[in-house]
């Protein structure tokens, strides 16, 4: 058949994706089923949303909410904070008790010894010395006010910072009418309702350990009709000692990345909570499935030596 | 590790579909996620599946404007009810991927600026759209082939929208050549050549009203008969207009949804059509919808149309006289046709979900809007019915 009839297409099945690199990552929008400009408008709000909480966030900005927090530290002055944070902060200390204290905020400090980029580990004194720092139980925090107790303490939000902006991007996105639609912010992934067409969204999982011709092969797919997905691994940041890969999910007890996945997968309604799991996950090591199964999620896992559970085996 | 599609028995606990009892399910972590303000979608649009009426009132229904002018051109009635329904029900969806979820993707099918990538499904199909504040302007280029027609386009369009929205302009044009090599070799090497002229406007009526109004001019040249008919000869120019007019409603009053079009047809070669069709989404229950459908259709022959009429002799139908043009295509006669049919969707639970959708169409010469049809035509009856069954995450 001739192709022209096809080429003017119907209005509605057109297609918007927009690319941006935010915190530290490519992230993509995708809007469908609404004319062009309006999707482009919405995406431009879903964009500003995005930057504002990497603003107010970033450990890397000296006038955001969390360096203000970690310049106090040690100070005994609590810093009283507005009610988004104060939301996100009960948020970490939750998934601090619902962890046994695997998921830590205030764990970035070991950073300082871990480089990922030198396929070195640190001597364990340099990591012994850090630890000290970490620990939720010296925060304060009485749910209007933090203050990190001992000087060079470090609160950070990486563990959720992003996929709480993939919800509150995805959420501005439906405010605005749009009822299909993907926000992908480096691999966390949310959606609103299914494709134009019915169909899922097909979310690829990329392979922690791809030929080398094909460094972005997937392992899996994991069809989404609405809710979110997650993914922690040891893709791009990790450490290699004695032909063990450690990613960069650091243990707040030893102070070590942890190995027993390569990858951890969560589907889950809100990116806040499959990204949580899935960080948690990571910690858990071989209790994983056990803590994703009573969590109720979805769940897609490769252990180290690349074998893949998932869901109910 | 080998790729492989590994579907996962996705269970994902969304509080708002799910009954109360469940949430003794929802780990403290999840609960934690959920009380965070601000991130649950709530409305229903949102949640909805794309078929339900909320949706598809706000969103075209695609359906109907999915058999495109060249296809009932060349194929009339019998695929002017199955296109749509293929269409919807596509098989090779579940091989596209559509994102990557792993920690820092890196992008290989980046596109700097406001350019796009549309329709990753077809590999040789890319669209380029620049965009402005109220308007855009697209080019697409398309690359087809199959063993025995091969396709090449080029398409430019334009839109534009009113300041709050409610009004979109659309203006396109689209040129096609088409290289035709049937296999029974009766023509070699043949071409067509298509160019396509279409203006539309989308209008927000009322909140619960979407009227959409396009207007498109075809122009053809080259081999158009049909390959695998003896006797076919038609004219190497053709020249089709499409008027269509789509209205879709909402009823707020009962949550049902009315479908609504009117398509007129005319081209070159004398055929005139008309097309009324309606449908109406009505869900019944929280799990249930039904959709019943309409469609009349009425077509005056081609003016080189030729009753068909066995002879006991020669045999195969031949036109009287010597005609410049010939065709005996029932496709190309005058008739009417009816389709009814409905559609039935049930949600099961969460994630499996069942529809079950019967149509039939019969064609018939007295049916044409006059009464006056071809003769020498047996009445045309189809039946369609197709079992769906979908999961859902």
């Amino acid at each position: 058949m001739s192709l022209g009839a096809a080429l003017v297409a119907d209005p509605m099945k057109t297609e918007i994706a927009e690319q941006f690199a935010a915190m530290a990552s490519p992230c993509e929008i995708r809007v469908l089923g609404v004319a062009p400009e309006a999707a482009h408008a919405a995406i431009a709000l879903a964009i500003a949303e995005v930057r504002r909480i990497e603003h107010k966030y970033s450990r890397y900005r000296a006038d955001s909410v969390i360096s203000q927090i970690n310049a106090a530290a040690g100070s005994s002055h609590p810093i009283a904070v507005d009610s988004e944070t104060q939301q996100l902060i009960e948020f970490a200390a939750q998934l601090f008790e619902a962890s046994d204290g695997l998921f830590d905020c205030t764990s970035g400090v070991l950073r300082r010894v871990w480089d990922f980029r030198s396929h070195r580990s640190p001597e364990q004194g340099a990591i012994d010395a850090l630890l000290p720092l970490v620990g939720w139980q010296q925060v304060q925090w009485d749910g209007e006010r933090i203050a990190l107790t001992r000087q060079g303490m470090e609160l950070d939000f990486g563990g959720f910072g992003k996929e709480y902006a993939v919800d509150r991007a995805a959420a501005i996105l439906a405010s605005t009418g749009i009822a299909h639609a993907l926000v992908n912010l480096g691999g966390d992934v949310r959606v609103i309702g299914s494709r134009t067409d019915g169909e899922p969204w097909q979310i690829g999982i990329r392979d922690p350990r791809p030929p080398g011709s094909a460094p972005d092969q997937c392992f899996a797919k994991i069809p989404v009709q609405h809710g979110a997905i997650a993914t922690s691994g040891d893709y791009e940041r990790f450490i290699e000692v004695d032909g063990k890969r450690y990613c960069h999910v650091l243990n707040p007890r030893t102070g070590w990345p942890v190995s027993s996945w390569r990858s951890v997968s969560v589907v889950g309604t809100l990116c806040v909570q499959a990204g949580a799991l899935s960080t948690i996950a990571m910690l858990k090591g071989e209790g994983a499935q056990a803590f994703l199964d009573a969590e109720g999620v979805s769940y897609l896992l490769c252990d180290s030596r690349g074998e893949v559970f998932r869901t109910g085996t | 590790m080998a790729a492989t599609n590994l579907t996962l028995p996705l269970d994902v606990n969304d509080p708002s579909r799910e009954p109360r009892s469940s949430a003794a399910r929802i780990g403290a972590i999840s609960l934690a996620a959920f009380a965070l303000p601000g991130l649950m979608i709530t409305s229903a649009q949102a949640e909805a599946a794309p078929e339900d009426g909320v949706i598809s009132l706000k969103y075209q229904t695609y359906r109907d404007s999915q058999p495109g002018l060249d296809r009932i051109r060349v194929n009339a009635p019998a695929l002017h009810v199955f296109a749509p329904i293929a269409g919807s029900w596509s098989v090779e969806a579940s091989t596209v991927q559509d994102n990557i979820s792993g920690a820092s993707p890196r992008w290989h099918t980046s596109i700097s600026g406001a350019s796009k990538m549309e329709d990753r499904r077809t590999a040789a199909d890319v669209k380029l759209t620049k965009y402005f504040e109220r308007a855009s302007v697209g080019m697409r280029f398309a690359y087809s082939d199959e063993h025995d027609y091969r396709s090449n386009a080029v398409a430019l369009d334009g839109r534009f929208s009113s300041a709050d929205n409610n009004t979109t302009w659309f203006a396109g044009i689209s040129t096609s050549r088409d290289t035709i090599n049937p296999v029974n070799g009766i023509v070699e090497n043949e071409h067509k050549n298509v160019s396509e002229f279409m203006v539309g406007v989308t209008q927000a009526w009322t909140k619960n009203d979407l009227l959409q109004f396009n207007l498109t001019y075809v122009r053809g040249n080259g081999y158009f008969n049909d390959p695998y008919k003896l006797v076919d000869q038609r004219p190497r120019e053709k020249n089709q207009t499409t008027a269509m007019l789509r209205w879709n409603h909402f009823v707020e009053s009962n949550s049902t949804t009315i479908r609504s079009s009117y398509r007129y047809y005319s081209d070159s070669f004398g055929v005139r059509a008309h097309t009324l069709s309606g449908e109406w989404v009505i869900p019944v229950a929280e799990r249930f919808s039904i959709t019943p459908s309409a469609r009349y259709y009425s077509q005056r022959a081609a003016s080189f149309y030729f009753d068909p009429v066995y002879d006991p002799v020669i045999g195969e139908p031949y036109p009287v006289g010597a005609p410049k043009f010939y065709s005996a295509d029932t496709r190309l006669s005058s008739y009417g046709g009816i389709t009814v049919g409905g559609k039935i969707e049930w949600r099961y639970d969460k994630n499996w979900s069942f529809d079950v959708k019967y149509e039939r169409y019969e064609q018939r010469s007295s049916w044409r809007l006059d009464g006056g049809g071809s003769p020498g035509l047996a009445p045309f009856r189809a039946q369609f019915a197709q079992i769906g069954v979908s999961r859902r995450f």
